[in-house]
């Protein structure tokens, strides 16, 4: 690796020793693992749609506080709480805790472990050089430990916030705890502003005996922005793990899923959609380990790549030798809207058991031409007409998300899209 | 209330009309008859503006406009209906939503409001009871999973629904049953007007027992090359196009 991006990391690194309580011997493996690798490059098989360059040549400082007050995004409709982060860091004065606190120990990172230092070692260190990285240099972070059997219909709203953070990484982590029987949803946005910067973001969560963890993450980053972020998820018995990702914004963007299901009984749902306009590069991952038998998996994602625009899925799924009655299935469908642009698939299915069911399937094609006519041969414009396919060709992986509003909301972002598209058309 | 002068029609590359002459007066119902292969199929994609279907000569004149001149949606606009020959499937697009988009479509071409939902609802309701369709069909997605026989009833439905001035229905009549025939046979008629024209396209005379022509035109390789009452149609039946034409 570049010996000046090391050497700058390092002494990010130095500067955060002692911020997070109990962490830093755990901090110091992670940047060391992270010298080991370097940032991931399309050599590495689950990188290899991504490209890294930026990352690779570039030092991104971190982020400081915000020197001008940033906008933070409405709500998509009722939520439980707000919380909002600014280039990395918890913003008290913008977030809105709701009647939340009341139910629901909440902390920030830093907090949690300072009461709690011997648990600094459950933080995940991470699986490459980018997720080593956000541990040895992440400095904030939410802490929402569900105590057993509460259940919080409503979304917890967490926004990112990147604000005149030019050349700058915010590198946050958010752990999630839900106790027997509990049930919340988590939904993640990420904003930001034309400037060049960096989110690595990575949520981990322990989702205890019938407890069930819903998060949808909203990624409507700046257009210059790289955005990196995973999610590693424990799944106990009858647990269930329901995911939607949608990503819209950056430059570079990508979302990682792992979910293992360790305890019979449990559901993992991954979902996601991506919308690629000219230039962009939409890259999600999924890996969902089935360690035991008796438990559901279901993946459907659905991306879209204008001219130029590229989306990619990589989506694993492991079945252990014991892990018998296994239902897995995976669906993924892209559509281009012309020959240069770029849509990956590849699903990647490890099974040693015997007794299972799993099934996937991957087709990428353009808009149906005759669909089209017969729409606009009812009267319906071309524009709508292809709004209208475009809309019900994601429907199937906006299914799962539980809220009505939030669907909407996302909708609405589709159809904007792809209004979007067709005023550049005409230009 | 349409008139097609010395039409020539290109499908990749290739002439498939071939110097065809039509007028259409409101009021009137015209049968197209001919073999697969004439050309008729063609026609009605042409008359609503399919764009892989180039015209490389002659005119088509609408309601005293240049058709030609119009987007496939613009001339739904101006109150024309192609009933396919095989409707599309849309996974997705649920029935409602198309026929309420499509109608509030043509209204806003028109210069109306868009229609209310609890309006519409009760609009396709009635349109939907007259053709015996069940209501849970319109909930489906447009056409997936229907028989041919119910895509061709959502084909009615959707022209009760937007009540064209004139409707041009390509092979309509194909792979229905006796009674699924009658039921789109009252659609037609209902249809039937003073100021609508409609222009049927078909290859059996069985259509024509339950929706009388007014005209009958036989299509040869591209061409009419015999028009007249509906007695053309009983002696196709019994000579042939060969013999009659």
């Amino acid at each position: 690796m570049n010996e000046q991006l090391l050497e700058g990391y390092k002494s990010q690194a130095k500067e955060l020793v002692g911020t997070i309580p109990g962490a830093d011997d755990l901090r110091k493996k992670a940047l060391s693992d992270f010298e080991g690798l370097g940032f991931p490059t399309n050599r590495s098989e689950d990188w290899r749609y991504s490209d890294t360059k930026q990352l690779r040549n570039q030092l991104f400082d971190l982020a400081g506080p915000a020197s001008i007050a940033p906008t933070v995004p409405e709500a998509l409709g009722e939520t439980a709480a707000r919380f909002v982060f600014v280039n990395g860091r918890y913003d008290e004065e913008l977030s809105d805790l709701g009647d939340l606190w009341q139910a629901v120990p909440i902390r920030s990172l830093a907090n949690h472990f300072m009461s709690n230092a011997e648990r600094a070692n459950e933080l995940i260190p991470g699986n490459d050089g980018v997720s080593f990285l956000n541990t040895a240099l992440l400095r904030d972070g939410l802490v929402l430990s569900i105590p057993s059997g509460i259940e919080i219909d409503e979304p917890i709203e967490i926004i990112h916030i990147s604000c005149g953070a030019a050349n700058a990484a915010a590198h946050v982590r958010h752990v999630v705890e839900l106790g027997e029987g509990a049930s919340i949803s988590v939904l993640e946005r990420f904003v930001g502003d034309d400037n060049s910067y960096w989110t690595n973001s990575v949520l981990q969560a322990r989702v205890t005996e019938g407890a069930k963890l819903t998060h949808i993450r909203l990624q409507e980053e700046g257009a210059n922005a790289q955005h990196t972020a995973k999610s590693f998820v424990n799944l106990g018995a009858e647990a269930a793990y329901n995911c939607t990702n949608i990503a819209l914004g950056g430059s570079m963007s990508r979302f990682e899923a792992h979910a293992r299901i360790l305890v019979d009984g449990a559901n993992a749902v991954i979902n996601g959609v991506a919308l690629s306009a000219t230039g962009q590069s939409h890259d999600m991952l999924t890996h969902v380990n089935h360690t035991v038998g008796n438990a559901n998996s279901d993946q459907i994602f659905r991306t879209v790549a204008d001219s130029r625009g590229k989306t990619s899925f990589q989506g694993k799924v492991t079945v252990a030798k014991d892990a018998q009655q296994t239902l897995a299935d995976q669906s993924f469908k892209a559509l281009i809207f012309d020959k240069t642009a770029e849509a990956n698939a590849k699903p990647e299915l490890e099974i040693l058991a015997d007794d299972v069911k799993c099934s996937h399937g991957a087709t990428i094609g353009e808009l149906d031409d005759k669909a089209i006519f017969y729409l606009t041969s009812r009267g319906i414009d071309p524009v709508t007409a292809r709004q209208m396919l475009v809309e019900a060709f994601t429907a199937d992986a906006l299914a799962a998300v539980p809220h009505d509003d939030v669907k909407d909301a996302i909708m609405t972002r589709i159809s904007d899209w792809m209004t979007a598209r067709a005023n550049k058309a005409t230009v | 209330m349409l008139n097609i002068k010395d039409l020539h029609v290109h499908v990749d590359g290739t002439e498939i009309i071939k110097g065809l002459n039509l007028e259409v007066n409101a009021g009137e119902v015209h049968a197209i008859m001919g073999l697969n292969g004439a050309g008729k199929s063609t026609l009605a994609n042409t008359i609503a503006g399919r764009d892989d279907y180039e015209v490389s000569q002659g005119t088509i004149t609408y309601a005293g406009k240049n058709l030609l001149d119009l987007e496939p949606h613009e001339r739904v606009g101006e109150g024309i209906f192609l009933g396919f020959q095989y409707p599309v499937e849309i996974p997705g697009v649920s029935n409602l939503n198309f026929m309420r988009t499509a109608l509030n479509s043509i209204r806003r071409y028109n210069g109306l409001d868009d229609m209310s939902a609890a309006e519409f609802m009760k609009l396709i309701r009635t349109k939907a009871a007259a053709l015996k369709m069940d209501p849970e069909m319109l909930k489906r997605f447009v056409n997936v999973g229907f028989s041919g026989g119910e895509k061709k009833r959502n084909e009615m439905v959707q022209m009760s629904l937007l009540d064209p001035k004139l409707a041009v229905l390509d092979e309509t009549d194909s792979g229905l049953d006796i009674d699924a025939l009658k039921i789109v046979a009252e659609g037609i008629n209902a249809q039937r007007g003073d100021d609508t024209a409609i222009l049927l396209i078909t290859h059996y005379q069985r259509l024509l027992d339950y929706v009388q022509p007014d005209v009958v035109h036989v299509m040869i390789d591209g061409k009419i090359v015999k028009s007249g009452g509906k007695e053309l149609a009983a002696e196709l039946e019994e000579k042939g196009y060969a013999e009659v034409a």
